[in-house]
């Protein structure tokens, strides 16, 4: 009996504490948030406001899962999303003020993007970003993207795929890996960067082409940032140049001529790595690459069995890297952004030196001292080893 | 919050009371109950079938065959039996024939032989016949089915073996299908299974203890062990513990699993039970025991951990391979029966981070327009559930598809299109339900934690089910049941046990009993039994 009377009142106790302190105070039903896929961050046109626009799902028309059904409102904020735009002081303020608008909360964990507006972008961004790396709710791994005009806009484009912009947007960064022209910059990635001393923060920029109803979303290319303030553009050329030094090259196409035709070679492998030296207090930057690709098509009336032949390619190959890096190393130097990160490594390798070096960096950068050695290997033709048309002389 | 645990208190020192009262009465009449003092019988036909008369008079199933026999007919006798528990064709062909046609030896007044003597030495052809003088012991034969020679001039009556009834054959055991294994099942009558187990380990050391319990039903208990692999200790505590049973009635081995279990406020079953005499087997062969109660086909085995529940007698016929992987699919459905709803609600209600976007989508469009919060709904279904589950056990099978019907028909398709219920909640519950089936020995535990889990998991999402996660285990650890933990060979480790735990190992390799149970003759098998082709040195020896 005593045994039962003391098990009765642990019991009780155990209940009330588990129950009693916690007390469901955070509790939300599904319904209860407006999960927030995008985050579009402008300046107000005519003053200098925030203005935020924030892409809400609607699950209640994600019921009705076919595309005419939720598509049938036409241009805007028709369709399983609302775009709801809030100007305000601050990122945070404006978040909260979102409330006279949107009925239920705003929830953030799933948010997919945040792109800025270009002129947002040339102001600076370092104050908008802080509630996004400060807040419990917002994830590290968003998107960060810069929009060639107005990030609002963004969010206006329908999807021809998938039933929200965010989520196009999201999927579409995903699917950059195959050409490896667009960087891809999640929100660690960036902060990363914008803590540095001298490394560039970088971001893709979109764009929207097109006009009403058959307006498309685009990628293209990288913005650079300096400090946190937008100064200028990589093209898809440039931005792969980037790529390869930084070691992010998935995957891609590259074409080169061979007499008069274009092959093209895939890239299976690379490898990007830098080192610095420093000689009579001067740094020098190497850059290494080593890539290995196959043959994707190629129309050059060579026999490929032959080892000359594939030489060629492989030297052919190697200067088409090279010259992708050169064009992406010319436009950096162009715009003293450091965008590759050689201050860090020089920083990393000579400590000691970078203490003299590091305040004159934006003097020493254009003129830096970079070698760039490619080793690029062919290994594999496809299932062919001669073109179908071979040259009519042989 | 004080009033409620003052007038709780106050309840359990009632409680307290009352059971002392008790225990002091009883004290006081257990003499006076065991009043009838043992009587013997006289040598006076007429006055021994008043004396029995006065025990088991007034009853339509009672037959007196009063007659006489001998040369001259000078010899009065009474045959005394139940009608229905006795073999009529016995009574007639081996008892009565041979005494009415057939004339008593000559029997010698001088010699030490009475005449008792001489029917059950030259006359009855019935294998089993017992001599009482005592008229307790002649009504308890009777009651069991024995029938009762009484002959005049004589104080003792012949108890001759006739008990035979009517009993169900033999069939598949309703509660444990296997698809390879033997299809014989446990029935009713307690020899014919003690003939069960006996016909699978034919071993002079298998014993079968018997007693009797119940003041009233009399239902004779069974303890099977086998001596030199069973401990002892073991068996001596749970004779002690049967003995200890003082109850008017035990109709079922679920009465006496209640009387002698260990941890009687345990959700968890301390005692496990089994309607297959191969599985008994088995599980008397590793060392364990089992109690067999007259009038059950469910036959107790103890000790009991709680790996036991996740092992079927199929493990061990069909290969290992095969065997351990539905082994640990049958933990990890132990796992979604007990945790899935509840890891629903605290995902839907306190993680949607945790939740796939697109998932998340999917599921919050399934919420949308619900009426209730996610906790009320998972606790709905669950009563839902298990009203459907005991409906459909307990009605007659014809009804019984119709209540399936209904349930799958109303509240799967209905209440979700009509906006009652998530769908998501739907797959939740009915993947529960299935999950529930797999380990059916937890099924009635797993029913309890599901809905604590719930509960927990409503008010304090994944905080509240780690909670209840460490007390389960808490609890599990703390068991024993019959000296050995509960959650052996988990808590305590022991390594060589793990070979059939989480996978079942080859036979070959299981050399040894299991450490807890049957470590008082730990080897089960020869070392070298892997199988495989003759080896080079083999062939060359040949």
């Amino acid at each position: 009996m005593k045994h039962l009377n003391k098990l009765v009142t642990t019991l009780l106790i155990f209940i009330l504490l588990t129950l009693g302190t916690t007390g469901c105070w955070n509790r939300r039903e599904l319904p209860s948030l407006a999960i927030v896929l995008g985050v579009g961050l402008d300046k107000m046109e005519d003053s200098d406001q925030l203005e935020m626009t924030t892409q809400i799902i609607k699950t209640s028309e994600l019921k009705a899962s076919t595309p005419e059904e939720s598509g049938a409102g036409g241009s805007g904020g028709a369709g399983a999303y609302w775009n709801v735009r809030n100007s305000g002081e601050t990122v945070f303020s404006t978040t909260r003020d979102f409330t006279h608008k949107v009925s239920r909360k705003l929830y953030f964990p799933h948010n997919q993007l945040i792109i800025f507006g270009s002129s947002l972008a040339e102001q600076g961004v370092q104050e908008h970003l802080d509630f996004f790396l400060r807040d419990q709710e917002t994830r590290l791994e968003v998107f960060v993207l810069v929009a060639d005009d107005r990030a609002s806009d963004i969010f206006d484009v329908k999807p021809r795929l998938e039933k929200v912009p965010s989520m196009k947007i999201a999927e579409l960064m995903d699917a950059q890996a195959a050409n490896s022209t667009t960087s891809i910059v999640r929100l660690n990635q960036f902060a990363t960067r914008l803590m540095s001393d001298t490394t560039a923060p970088i971001a893709p920029i979109i764009e929207v082409l097109g006009k009403g109803n058959e307006r498309e979303l685009s990628v293209k290319g990288t913005a650079v940032f300096k400090e946190d303030k937008l100064i200028g553009q990589l093209n898809k050329v440039e931005t792969r140049g980037l790529l390869w030094v930084i070691d992010r090259i998935k995957s891609g196409i590259i074409d080169v001529n061979c007499r008069d035709t274009i092959v093209s070679l895939e890239i299976i492998r690379a490898q990007g790595k830098i080192s610095s030296e420093i000689i009579d207090g001067q740094p020098y930057i190497k850059i290494e690459i080593k890539e290995d690709g196959n043959i994707a098509s190629q129309c050059c009336p060579i026999d490929l069995v032959s080892p000359n032949a594939v030489a060629e390619l492989e030297e052919l190959q190697a200067e088409a890297i090279k010259a992708e890096i050169q064009a992406a190393l010319r436009k950096a130097q162009k715009l003293n952004a450091d965008i590759f990160g050689f201050g860090d490594i020089i920083h990393q390798r000579h400590p000691k030196e970078w203490q003299e070096l590091k305040d004159d960096w934006d003097e020493i950068f254009p003129d830096l001292d970079v070698e760039i050695i490619v080793e690029a290997k062919l290994r594999r033709s496809g299932s062919l080893g001669q073109p179908v048309v071979l040259d009519k002389e042989q | 919050m004080g009033v409620m645990l003052r007038y709780l208190t106050s309840k359990l020192k009632y409680l307290k009371l009352v059971n002392q009262y008790y225990a002091t009465n009883q004290k006081n009449q257990a003499p006076s109950q065991d009043e009838k003092t043992p009587t013997s019988l006289t040598q006076n036909l007429t006055t021994n079938l008043e004396i029995l008369n006065g025990f088991i008079g007034n009853n339509f199933d009672l037959v007196i065959r009063k007659f006489t026999f001998g040369e001259h007919r000078q010899t009065n006798a009474a045959l005394v039996y139940l009608n229905g528990m006795t073999d009529q064709t016995m009574i007639n062909e081996s008892i009565l024939k041979p005494l009415l046609f057939e004339s008593v030896p000559n029997s010698n007044p001088a010699s030490n032989h009475s005449v008792i003597e001489m029917i059950t030495m030259t006359m009855l052809s019935v294998a089993e016949i017992k001599k009482r003088t005592l008229i307790q012991d002649i009504v308890e034969g009777y009651l069991s089915g024995e029938t009762i020679l009484l002959v005049d001039g004589s104080p003792e009556a012949l108890v001759i073996m006739t008990s035979d009834w009517k009993s169900r054959s033999i069939t598949d055991p309703k509660t444990e299908s296997v698809v390879r294994g033997p299809r014989e099942g446990f029935i009713e009558n307690l020899l014919t299974n003690t003939t069960l187990i006996r016909r699978k380990i034919k071993s002079s050391d298998l014993v079968f203890e018997s007693m009797k319990i119940g003041e009233r039903t009399k239902t004779t208990v069974c303890i099977a062990y086998i001596k030199d692999i069973a401990n002892p200790l073991l068996i001596e505590e749970i004779k002690r513990r049967l003995k200890d049973i003082k109850t008017d009635s035990i109709l079922e081995s679920g009465i006496v699993e209640q009387y002698i279990e260990d941890a009687p406020f345990s959700i968890f079953s301390t005692i496990a039970n089994t309607e297959k005499p191969d599985l008994a087997a088995a599980k008397i062969l590793e060392g364990r025991a089992a109690i067999l109660v007259d009038g059950t086909p469910f036959v107790l085995t103890v000790p009991m951990v709680f790996i036991e529940s996740f092992q079927s007698s199929e493990d061990y016929y069909s290969r290992p391979y095969f065997a351990s992987i539905i082994r640990m699919f049958r933990y990890l459905a132990y796992m979604l029966s007990i945790l899935a709803p509840a890891t629903y609600v605290a995902l839907t209600t306190y993680h949607q981070e945790l939740i796939p976007t697109a998932l998340l989508f999917s599921m919050s469009a399934a919420q949308e327009g619900v009426p209730f919060p996610v906790l009320v709904e998972a606790l709905g279904m669950g009563v839902i559930f298990e009203i459907l589950r005991e409906a459909g056990v307990r009605l007659p099978r014809p009804v019984g598809q119709a209540v399936s019907i209904v349930g799958a028909l109303v509240i799967g398709e209905s209440a979700v299109s009509a906006g009652l219920i998530g769908a998501p909640m739907v797959i939740v519950v009915a993947l529960t339900a299935i999950a529930s089936f797999v380990v059916p020995a937890q099924t009635d535990s797993g029913g309890i934690l599901r809905a604590i889990f719930t509960v927990l998991a409503g008010f304090s999402g994944g905080f509240g089910i780690m909670v209840g996660l460490i007390g389960v285990s808490i609890h599990l650890a703390s068991l024993r049941s019959f000296g050995t933990p509960y959650l052996s060979p988990l808590a305590p480790l022991s390594v060589p046990d793990l070979k059939d735990t989480f996978i079942r190992a080859p036979l070959w390799a299981m050399i040894t009993r299991p450490r807890t149970i049957g470590w008082h003759d730990p080897k089960r098998q020869e070392f070298r039994l892997k199988p495989g082709p003759p080896s080079e040195e083999d062939a060359s020896s040949n």
